[in-house]
């Protein structure tokens, strides 16, 4: 593998909150190169969006975060935050998932994608709206000199989420976190959408982390793939290594909640019974043993002791936090 | 913008409608007085005879609805009272004519208008600075000492009944400092020193206490609005804390408080009345007070239909206004 | 990241949970209590005091100065507790509590009148819709144009002098108060009636008035708590501005307003500003404590009552 742009180590993020510290990301390593994409999974609230923003350095202020991001070796953590806002929007920037909320309603797409243009370079205003106008074009805004000086609202959602792509676009960032961006958006729609962030990524050579639910997307476009399970890594590994050799009973599971049409169906889609925990409120064992069918087959290691990443056969640094030692049958 | 236009002239339509079916409702209840305000033109020994002739002088021997039609054609054409050579005109836009103080209502309205206006807009204009400033600083610092002291002043401010606030400032300021003068208005245009050193205090004692609901405004749609998306987004863009305060949260504060603000200053009116009491100024208040007590009926139907004007212009201009602020906001 | 909710608790329950926990909502709710406990109790305290608001007591006046209270902090005495009124001698304590219970009586009339009316109006017009809700849209903006305290003044030389002039006040204060709470009902009441649940018992057949009593009403309730209680400081605010402004309770009814008018005299010749200070403080407590319980009902269930404009 190329030398990585970005390298996340043991990153924890916890959160101070009434009901006392909350650990919402607790310890995660993740690294992506340049041109490359790494695909980060899990259900709602096992950590994803708030390891992303803790790398951009956007979290509220009651959020505590150690461990290292490395920008192209830089130390991330703990740089003023003048000095991040240097990097925020230049070297990393962020696509949110939903363009709506995203944008600001009372200001033109136009004026948001030049400010974040102008943020960064001291241009006058004229020079960053023209090269608004052109981001927007790369994007595939029709008639975007024109579109440039509509508002949010008067756009369709997949337009809107082209407009966040270009304003992250706008200063040619080495990296570009994607937050689950086109989950609002419907199928025909994410498949454009996606093929403009893979087209942009051969173009530029940017490095992609792209935070998802949906499987068959990560199958489609990532290099590596991390699958996050209550603020840990439960597994991590090329996309090939996830779906050829899935060694946590999660990503099992998460692959059988997927509809395929490479493999003839099953009678139905499983799901994994249950909810996730709230970070934080399984202090010992595995995290995922309440919901998992192999615990029986383990015996009490899943519920005294807490499963660490270990090798398992793959093409890379194939890892998986989980106390069964082979790769597990699909029990059903 | 011709959906603007429309819109306007819609709602100036709406407006005159409002206006017209206010002035009807306040002309039937102000003229079902049970006391004949011909009674006190009559002079002792009143006979019958002279009443009568008073009460056809100034044209009450009418019935209240074609009183009311001469209202309204006075408005457009003018008035006469009486005929020969006691003749009373009253010039279009005629509304109506004082009796006991011998002169037009409208000249009556436009003599008292400046020292309420005075008093309405410096206050409003320190109200709405003092207010929002506060109310920003008290967002930006929740929990915090400063935020504590704003919002406690507010409380304050918002229980303190206007006319008690402002005895205390006389007596403070007035009496015991001997800082200000206590009362009287001195016309703008004779000395504009003067002028102002007579308002510094009403302006104050009302800016203080308007302002405290301004805090409380702001600072809860300053936090409202600093927890949207489109504020995380400018942070990931790389914009300055005040960036991300001033253009993106206050622009979308600004909306609400506008409009209050607007509403408030047609209403400053009925606030203007006990002001003027409390600092013995010649406004309208004290006209209207005066009026009621001389049943000058045709005072207090004008005093009341020119305050009941300012308020639906204060609603019309609000409606423009806040359409021109918020994009999102059609007039179709 | 929230942890769950153990149990299932009503919102209700919740929000009354959230006001214990709130300290100045907690202080708003026992400044509260306090005053109309005493307004209550006020015939009884007047009594308890040995004096009552009405008898002069001419002997306890300074003819040298203008007839002030002799003795100190407007001849606060062991029999009368805040002293008494300047010109009159009458006990100011007694004055004090029993023009509270004035003014927190028709405050409490009011808001409840309103209450009835608005929230009943407001509902049936997010439900039935059509005409009716045009009607009464229109009429809304009509009292909204209304400038409000210029008309109440005004109409006390309108009503005869027979008319008692509490129920004048709480009938004109009704009037037009009733308006912004059937605006602020209506518009939560109309995000309700798409709701599935309410479409669900239409499609059962449930009778209108059902509906609204047993699927709306229920799920306004917060809302319409929240816009009571925020209500009646107003109210009290108001109704000791017209007093003040001599259109409110006539002499000799005690009244808090009434009597900070007549002090100005008093306080600008620093005769006896005592006479200000306890009617002032009753009433700013009045607010203050109304206030605070409003806040905090509002935060506990967390109603946002945006100007819908």
């Amino acid at each position: 593998m190329a030398d990585p742009i970005l390298e996340v180590h043991d990153l924890r993020v916890t959160f101070d909150t009434e009901g006392g510290l909350v650990p919402a990301v607790d310890g995660i390593d993740f690294a992506v190169a340049p041109g490359k994409t790494l695909a980060i999974v899990g259900e709602s609230g096992s950590g994803k969006s708030v390891s992303s923003a803790a790398v951009m350095g956007i979290l509220p202020s009651n959020a505590e975060v150690k461990g290292e991001v490395l920008l192209d070796g830089r130390e991330l953590v703990g740089l003023p935050d003048d000095e991040l806002r240097k990097i925020r929007g230049n070297d990393i920037a962020l696509v949110f998932q939903d363009a709506l909320s995203a944008l600001n309603p009372y200001y033109t797409v136009g004026w948001q994608v030049a400010e974040a243009y102008r943020l960064h370079h001291a241009v006058s205003k004229k020079a960053a709206f023209k090269r608004a106008v052109e981001l927007l074009d790369k994007v595939g805004i029709p008639d975007a000199a024109r579109r440039a000086k509509s508002y949010p609202h008067e756009f369709s959602g997949g337009m809107r989420q082209r407009v966040v792509i270009a304003m992250a676009l706008v200063n040619n960032p080495r990296v570009l976190i994607a937050d689950e961006p086109t989950t609002a958006l419907d199928v025909t729609v994410q498949a454009q959408i996606m093929q403009l962030l893979a087209d942009v990524q051969e173009e530029f050579g940017t490095a992609l982390v792209l935070i998802s639910h949906d499987l068959g997307v990560v199958a489609e476009v990532a290099d590596d793939v991390l699958v996050m399970y209550a603020g840990r890594a439960a597994e991590r590994g090329t996309v090939r290594d996830l779906f050829y050799r899935a060694a946590h009973p999660y990503s099992l599971g998460l692959l059988g909640a997927m509809p395929r049409i490479d493999v003839p169906p099953k009678p139905r889609l499983t799901t994994i019974p249950g909810s996730p925990p709230s970070p934080g409120s399984i202090k010992t064992g595995c995290p995922f043993q309440p919901r998992c069918a192999y615990t029986e087959r383990v015996g009490e290691r899943c519920i005294t002791e807490r499963p660490e990443l270990t090798p398992r056969p793959g093409e890379g640094d194939h890892e998986a936090a989980c106390h069964l030692g082979r790769r597990p049958e699909v029990v059903s | 913008m011709p959906g603007l236009v429309w819109f306007v002239i819609r709602r100036l339509f709406s407006a005159l409608l409002v206006m017209l079916a206010l002035s009807l409702a306040v002309y039937l209840v102000f003229y079902a007085i049970p006391t004949d305000p011909a009674l006190l033109a009559c002079g002792k020994p009143c006979t019958p005879d002279r009443l009568e002739q008073a009460r056809h002088f100034m044209q009450l021997d009418q019935s209240t609805m074609q009183q009311y039609l001469n209202f309204l054609k006075g408005i457009v054409a003018g008035r006469s009272y009486g005929e020969g050579a006691a003749v009373l005109h009253c010039d279009a836009p005629c509304f109506g004519y004082s009796f006991p103080l011998a002169r037009p209502v409208s000249t009556l309205i436009a003599d008292r208008f400046p020292v309420t206006a005075s008093i309405a807009l410096g206050a409003a204009v320190l109200w709405l600075v003092i207010g929002v400033s506060l109310g920003v600083l008290a967002a930006l610092n929740r929990g915090r000492l400063l935020d504590r002291l704003a919002v406690g002043f507010a409380l304050i401010g918002v229980s303190t009944p206007s006319f008690l606030f402002g005895l205390l400032a006389i007596l403070v300021f007035g009496f015991w400092l001997n800082m200000v003068p206590v009362n009287g208005y001195v016309p703008l245009t004779e000395s504009p020193v003067d002028w102002a050193w007579h308002l510094v205090t009403p302006w104050l004692v009302l800016a203080v206490l308007q302002a405290s609901s301004y805090i409380r405004l702001t600072r809860a749609q300053m936090l409202e609005e600093l927890n949207l998306d489109h504020i995380t987004t400018a942070r990931a863009k790389g914009a300055g804390e005040r960036r991300v305060v001033v253009t993106h949260g206050l622009r979308g504060a600004l909306v609400p408080i506008i409009t209050l603000f607007g509403l408030d200053l047609g209403g400053l009116l009925g606030g203007a009345i006990l002001t003027e009491k409390v600092f013995s100024m010649q406004g309208l208040g004290d006209l209207l007070i005066d009026s009621v007590g001389n049943l000058d009926v045709a005072v207090v139907v004008g005093v009341t239909l020119f305050a009941a004007f300012l308020v639906i212009l204060a609603n019309l201009v609000v409606d423009i206004v806040h359409g021109a602020l918020d994009p999102r906001v059609s007039h179709g | 990241m929230s942890s769950s909710v153990a149990g299932v608790v009503s919102p209700t329950r919740q929000a009354l949970r959230r006001v214990r926990r709130d300290r100045s909502a907690r202080f708003g709710l026992v400044l509260v209590v306090v005053l109309i406990v005493v307004a209550a109790a006020s015939p009884l305290l007047v009594k308890l005091s040995g004096q009552d608001a009405f008898t002069y007591h001419i002997d306890l006046l300074d003819p040298v100065r203008g007839n002030a209270p002799r003795g100190s902090f407007g001849g606060v005495s062991a029999e009368h507790w805040f002293g008494v009124e300047p010109l009159t001698g009458r006990d100011l304590f007694s004055i004090v509590v029993l023009g509270l219970r004035t003014s927190l009586v028709i405050a409490i009339v009011v808001t409840l009148v309103t209450t009835v009316i608005g929230t009943l109006l407001g509902i049936t017009a997010a439900y039935v819709g059509g005409w009716f809700d045009a009607v009464l849209s229109r009429f809304l903006d009509f009292l909204f144009g209304f400038p409000q305290l210029v008309f109440m003044i005004a109409l006390g030389i309108i009503v005869p002098t027979s008319v008692p002039r509490p129920l004048l006040l709480i009938g004109v204060l009704s009037f037009f108060g009733w308006a912004g709470l059937a605006r602020l009902i209506r518009a939560q009441a109309r995000s309700l009636v798409t709701r599935e649940f309410v479409e669900a018992a239409r499609s059962v057949g449930s009778s209108g008035w059902w509906v609204i009593t047993r699927e709306l009403l229920p799920n306004l309730l917060g809302p319409v708590l929240v816009i009571a209680t925020l209500a009646i400081p107003g109210y009290i605010g108001a109704e000791a501005a017209l007093s003040f402004l001599g259109v409110g309770v006539p002499p000799p009814t005690p009244s808090l307003g009434r009597s900070i008018s007549d002090s100005i005299v008093w306080v600008y010749t620093g005769t006896d500003p005592w006479f200000m200070v306890f009617p002032g403080i009753a009433l700013f407590t009045a607010v203050l404590g109304f206030t605070l319980l409003g806040d905090g009902v509002r935060d506990a269930f967390d109603v946002r009552l945006r100007r819908t404009h």
